[in-house]
């Protein structure tokens, strides 16, 4: 028996099998997607911080949406066109339908580049700037690390004179890390003593590796079979003595129950030690002379004098300063932090004014005083557009995000009634769709910032680390990408190895363009709700 | 080929083509054939359910004997090291008993019990009972199995990392599940990351899987099987497929923000101002919610357990009739009931959240149609008990089986009634009480329900009966071991004993004074019940070999069975020939009536299966439908 | 569904007119969006831009599913199969949102006293 009904509709539904199944798939798409629209709508409803509202640059997103669409409109004609049997204009429309869907990447991809390159920070008192990180230079030229490339400045800075590494849990690529780094600083990381330890019951103590013996992953490797070797034995020797004492125990107190004697039933240390062996849980090396060391301020948790890894490796050595630079700073923002104002009850301008930013920066003073002359306009504006309501209080007021935030517009445009560089024609359009120019708009305009560490509250790329709302776009455009790469290539598949079904049986393939078509047409679909709720709203 | 080739080769020339032999490989390992992906579901979920099992049986040691380390006859499984990592001189700890406890929830959950009896179960019947050739997509039903192999590999391989498997619960709540295995530095190689990439694939496999029995059920039915013709198997099935299709779904999309959240420190279900004994304040921006993972999880895992449920449910309703030998009482009212079983299942999840701080409305709606969904429940346990109402009853080894389901669901499912109210939930919630109530339900209630399946297809599978003293071996000893472990979960609930105590309320003991609850209990009272209950868990451990023997050794030494339908059932799956051959039928059946026509009047055997041709054709057995 | 010949080359037209308007759906979207004597409502952005941007999208979105998926003459088997989708994705964002903004909440739980 064959299974029926693959390309005839079956008579009583109407439908073919795989039509079913691409509707039934849809349906679970739908749940997909709204349980990610759903968490949307929870995160940002529940949100505890202002809601990045309209923050991302529109014309990607618009461009994107005209390309969907038209590859929707191709998708069914090229469908139309297997209907009439013309192979050519299939061709033509299905190809057209791939490369609109390649376009769409590719500039989707442009859009998530410019985001994981851009800086943010929230300082400690909840004020927010954004930016681009400036690079480690010597005399106008940038310093390379030992794998050649530039270091960003947000590393955080140890004068290492001792690692003490964990036997079991040290992370290989760091080890190799660590050692490269030392060697650009002309250190040498060796082994501080003598590491002992007894390997055979009964015996004593041997050498397992001798003072200066430099570090390698080697090295830990060999230590770390003798500590587990050890472990694993003098564990099931423990495990041996607790029964025997249960035993004992349960001979001596009959009738008891386990927990009215569980105090009394302890293993004999003195009587046990003979037969352990020696672990080596941990093992110290130094660093001669102490070197300056960087590290990824998430994978360290610096304390001054001794800091560790994440990996459970100590570092001995001086805390250096460690600040946070950024080569351009493009956007400030005081909404979160008066956001906390307000809940505390302080005065959100009273806030703003004893802000970090504020004492510290002359350029954020000279923005903000000039923001607020903006704002004293906006509100002008807005008062003699919509007069006063019922209360005598102006209808409308600028939003909590005109009010506390200035971003790169704003300091572009602060600069350009400075009388700086004006962008216009093309180099205005690219900066709507990469954001803002540096080089041609110059340093006055989004000039550097240096925080020390203390200041640093919590720091990120845009990326889903940033704030919940990045994550829940990371989350949607980027399951949605892939949506749109597994979609072109099924019709990709149809377009380049069709040629053989459309002469066998073109009906079918006209049944697989149409299923196919449909899931192409639902991507576009999720698409239509995406761009406005993400980028609009 | 072998003994298998009374298959029903091609009798026309197009059809040989497609029917050369296949290899080993494509026969028994890569195979198309619903039956054999069937089996090998069924056989890798029983594996799978043996491991969950074996995992409990370690927890129990540590709720009942805290003090003691593991005894050699469980531990023999590990190796020195292992146990030199995850036990303290022998015992167990609480790390190592999360473990086990969130890895037997899961495993049980999703690689035992619903591969089982959707994929097992509904793969090997469903296609017979409507008298199809295979699933709609023969291709996708096999990737829906290997996919499902690979995510369960995926998980339980993770016990061997250095940061051993997922620890926070089978629900990964948050924020706990977002920070636990932290420290690991390559993120890929914890187990509580790799519990989510498991996740990932299970839900594509039981994605793929529901499309493809939807399909099938709705586009391959044969000749005259009408909807209301369907067996209640079929219908039980269809059910499942739809809440899979659409409940896992939101889980997914939580398990990926759960796992952005671990790899990319997004703070989707991390709230604000996070703080640990070990990190200090978390490195995370905050702002998310935890209750938003457990809205989605949930979403899923209410329907999930009637994905669980609904398997058993089917195949108890093929067995009773059929050893009834009466047709299944109210066949139609239970098709509505698994129909508005499977809708409202979808909007009572948020009673297992009453306790997170909801409000008064939501509660309250989620607290009504709680109570509302057990109505359609009882309906089909009531039908299944009229069914055996004035029957010829002979009890056959399925039956047993199917008997004893229903008083261990019944209790399962009243005990879940104090648990749908707000306000009985306050003192019941996480309690040994609601580990009870769901414990019936699963295992003297599922389980016996699939024992119950197994026997009954046996004979179509391998042409021979399972033994009886065996099975008497296997099925009295876990009816009673059963009862032992669960019946005294209730009392302890109510005592107030938690369910997440991995030293059975030991660290209690010493302020059992102080901890007089509302009835006077205190821990004390209580504790020893640990000891019976483990012994009755080891005790069906050592009964449950009887079953394993019998599997294996029924298969070629067992009473053979008389003809192809040898408990002289009605449904199409006993027209085909035995054990069918690839295309199920030897010529396509056609269907003259409903699918339980027992003891008809006027007939001459005591049954008068669905494919019988009538004598007289009357009105109401024409082969309707389309072809 | 269209399945002649001549019944398909008509549609094509459809499906022209229907791209269309949904390019000009898009650049309605972004307008109300961006250009400030456009805005609806309060200043800035609030409830009745919310409902006005979803509900272009719904339109777009409601004319992708019945021409270019041929909604408008699929058999009524397939609003069943794709229509339980929808209605469990109103169940869970509904209930879901009504979770967080329950009328019926416990002040006193809740103000921390």
């Amino acid at each position: 028996m064959e299974i029926p009904y693959v390309v005839t509709p079956r008579k009583d539904t109407g439908l073919f099998n795989s039509k079913i199944a691409i509707w039934l798939f849809l349906a679970s798409e739908v749940m997909l997607f709204g349980g990610f629209l759903s968490a949307y709508v929870f995160l940002r409803l529940g949100a505890d911080y202002p809601w990045p509202e309209r923050t991302l640059p529109v014309l990607p997103g618009l461009i994107n949406t005209f390309v969907l669409i038209g590859s929707s409109i191709t998708v069914v004609f090229a469908w139309a066109s297997l209907k009439l049997r013309d192979w050519r204009k299939f061709q033509l429309f299905m190809g057209i339908t791939v490369g609109c869907a390649m376009i769409f990447m590719v500039l989707k991809g442009i859009e998530y580049n410019a985001k994981l390159h851009h800086q943010a920070l929230k300082l400690k008192d909840y004020s927010v700037v954004e930016g681009h990180l400036g690079v480690e230079s010597e005399d106008g030229k940038p310093v390379l690390n030992h794998k050649g490339s530039t270091i960003e400045e947000n590393l955080i800075f140890v004068e290492a004179s001792k690692l003490t590494f964990d036997t079991v849990r040290f992370y290989k690529p760091w080890v190799e890390e660590l050692l490269a780094q030392a060697e650009h600083h002309h250190s040498k990381v060796a082994l501080a003593a003598d590491v002992t330890a007894i390997t055979k019951v009964g015996q004593s103590a041997e050498i397992i590796a001798k003072a200066g013996e430099p570090l390698s992953v080697e090295l830990l490797n060999r230590l770390q079979a003798v500590h587990l070797a050890a472990r694993s034995h003098n564990a099931a020797n423990r495990t041996e003595a607790l029964r025997a004492e249960w035993v004992t125990a349960k001979a001596a107190n009959p009738g008891k129950k386990d927990w009215q004697i569980a105090s009394g039933v302890n293993i004999d240390t003195a009587a046990l030690a003979p037969t352990l062996l020696g672990e080596i849980s941990t093992v110290p090396f130094s660093v001669d002379p102490p070197a300056k060391l960087d590290f990824h301020p998430r994978d360290i948790k610096a304390a001054e004098g001794q800091s560790r890894l994440r990996d459970d490796t100590v570092i001995d050595g001086k805390l250096l300063a460690s600040p946070m630079v950024f080569h351009n700073i493009d956007a400030i923002d005081f909404q979160h932090l008066v956001m906390k104002a307000k809940e505390k009850g302080i005065d959100p301008e009273v806030a703003i004014e004893n802000s970090w930013l504020m004492k510290n920066s002359a350029f954020v003073r000279e923005a903000w005083a000039w923001h607020q002359g903006e704002v004293k306009k906006l509100s002008a504006e807005l008062l003699k557009a919509h007069g006063v309501g019922k209360d005598g209080k102006p209808r409308y007021t600028p939003t909590h995000k005109e009010l506390y935030r200035i971003g790169w517009k704003d300091l572009a445009k602060k600069a350009e009634d400075d009388g700086r560089t004006k962008l216009s024609g093309v180099d205005a359009a690219k900066e709507e769709f990469f954001g803002p120019n540096y080089k041609a708009r110059g340093d006055e305009t989004f000039p550097g910032l240096s925080v020390p560490r203390e200041q640093v509250g919590f720091a990120s790329k845009f990326t889903p680390a940033w704030n919940t709302y990045y994550a829940i776009y990371f989350a949607i455009t980027g399951l949605h990408g892939l949506h749109v790469i597994g979609g072109a290539l099924v019709l990709a598949y149809y377009l380049f190895f069709g040629k053989k079904m459309y002469l066998s049986d073109p009906e079918w393939l006209a049944n697989r363009v149409e299923i196919g078509g449909l899931f192409w047409h639902f991507v576009d679909l999720v698409w239509i709700f995406v761009f406005p709720i993400l980028y609009l709203m | 080929m072998s003994s298998h080739s009374t298959a029903p080769a091609g009798h026309d020339a197009h059809h040989d083509e497609h029917h050369h032999d296949p290899g080993f490989i494509q026969k028994w390992i890569f195979s198309t054939d619903h039956k054999m992906i069937g089996l090998q579901y069924g056989i890798t979920a029983l594996l799978f359910l043996a491991f969950g099992f074996y995992l409990m049986m370690v927890m129990r040691w540590s709720i009942a004997y805290p003090h003691q380390p593991l005894p050699e006859w469980m531990g023999w499984v590990f190796t020195d090291g292992w146990k030199a990592r995850w036990l303290q001189d022998g015992k167990v700890t609480g790390e190592t008993y999360n473990m086990f406890g969130a890895m037997h929830g899961t495993i049980m959950v999703f690689l035992g019990i619903v591969p089982l009896g959707f994929g097992a179960f509904g793969n090997y019947v469903t296609p017979l009972q409507i008298g199809a050739p295979d699933m709609a997509f023969p291709r996708l039903n096999m990737a829906s199995y290997w996919i499902y192999l690979l995510g369960g590999l995926i998980m339980c391989a993770s016990f061997f990392f250095e940061s051993g498997a997922a620890k926070s619960g089978w629900t990964n709540y948050s924020p706990l599940a977002g920070f636990a295995d932290g420290q690991v530095v390559n993120q890929w190689l914890a187990g509580q990351t790799q519990w989510l990439i498991g996740l990932v694939f299970l839900i594509t496999s039981s994605l793929l899987g529901s499309v493809n029995f939807i399909t099938t059920i709705i586009n391959l039915r044969v000749r005259g099987m009408t909807w209301m013709r369907m067996p209640f198997f079929v219908w039980a099935m269809l059910v499942t497929g739809f809440l899979l299709l659409l409940a896992f779904p939101p889980l997914e999309a939580a398990g990926i923000m759960q796992l952005m959240d671990r790899v990319t420190h997004s703070s989707f279900f991390m709230p604000s101002g996070l703080f640990t004994k070990s990190e200090g304040l978390a490195d995370l921006s905050g702002g998310g919610s935890p209750l938003l993972f457990q809205h989605l999880f949930w979403f899923l895992g209410h329907p999930e357990v009637y994905v669980l449920l609904l398997p058993a449910f089917a195949c108890v309703s093929e067995i009773i009739p059929a050893n009834s030998r009466k047709p299944l009482w109210g066949y139609k009212s239970m098709v509505y009931s698994v129909l508005l079983l499977g809708f409202l299942s979808f909007v009572v999840w948020a009673h297992h959240m009453y306790m997170t701080g909801m409000g008064a409305a939501v509660s309250t709606f989620f607290q009504t149609t709680t109570v509302l969904i057990s109505v359609p429940s009882v309906v089909i346990i009531t039908a299944m008990l009229i069914s055996l109402w004035g029957g010829s009853i002979r009890f056959t080894t399925p039956m047993m089986w199917a008997c004893a389901f229903i008083p261990m669901f019944g209790i399962g499912g009243l005990t879940g009634l104090p648990l749908a109210f707000n306000l009985a939930d306050l003192h019941l919630h996480d309690t040994y009480y609601v580990i009870g109530h769901f414990h019936y339900v699963v295992a003297p209630g599922i389980l016996f329900g699939f024992f119950a399946g197994i026997h009954h297809w046996y004979p179509k599978i391998t042409g021979r009966y399972m033994g009886k003293t065996l099975n008497h071996l296997h099925f009295w000893p876990s009816l009673i071991c059963m009862n032992l472990i669960f019946f005294p979960m209730l009392v302890q609930g109510m005592a107030g004993f938690h369910r997440r105590w991995y030293n059975g309320g030991d660290a209690y003991l010493s302020k059992a004074a102080d901890s007089v609850n509302i009835f006077g209990n205190t821990v004390v009272q209580h504790i020893d019940m640990n000891i019976i209950m483990s012994m009755g868990a080891w005790t069906m451990a050592l009964f449950q070999i009887p079953f394993i023997i019998n599997l294996f050794t029924a298969w070629k030494f067992g009473k053979k069975a008389e003809g192809d339908n040898p408990w002289h059932a009605t449904t199409l799956e006993w027209a085909t020939p035995t054990p069918p051959g690839h295309g199920n039928f030897l010529k396509e059946p056609v269907t003259y009536r409903g699918p339980y026509e027992y003891s008809r009047p006027n007939c001459d055997a005591d049954f008068l299966p669905q494919w019988t041709e009538p004598k007289h054709l009357d009105s109401s057995e024409k082969p309707t439908g389309s072809h | 569904m269209a399945d002649t010949p001549e019944a398909i080359k008509k549609s094509v037209r459809t499906y022209m007119f229907v791209g269309a308007i949904l390019f000009v759906g898009t650049i309605v979207t972004v307008l109300v969006a961006t250009v400030p004597w456009l805005d609806f409502g309060r200043h800035g952005f609030d409830a009745a831009d919310c409902i006005l941007g979803l509900t272009i999208a719904t339109f777009k979105a409601s004319l992708v599913a019945f021409i270019f998926m041929h909604l408008n003459h699929e058999r009524k088997a397939v609003y069943w199969l794709f229509g339980s989708g929808l209605c469990m994705v109103c169940s869970l964002a509904g209930l879901t949102a009504l979770a967080l903004g329950d009328p019926i909440i416990d002040k006193f739980f809740y103000s921390g006293h």
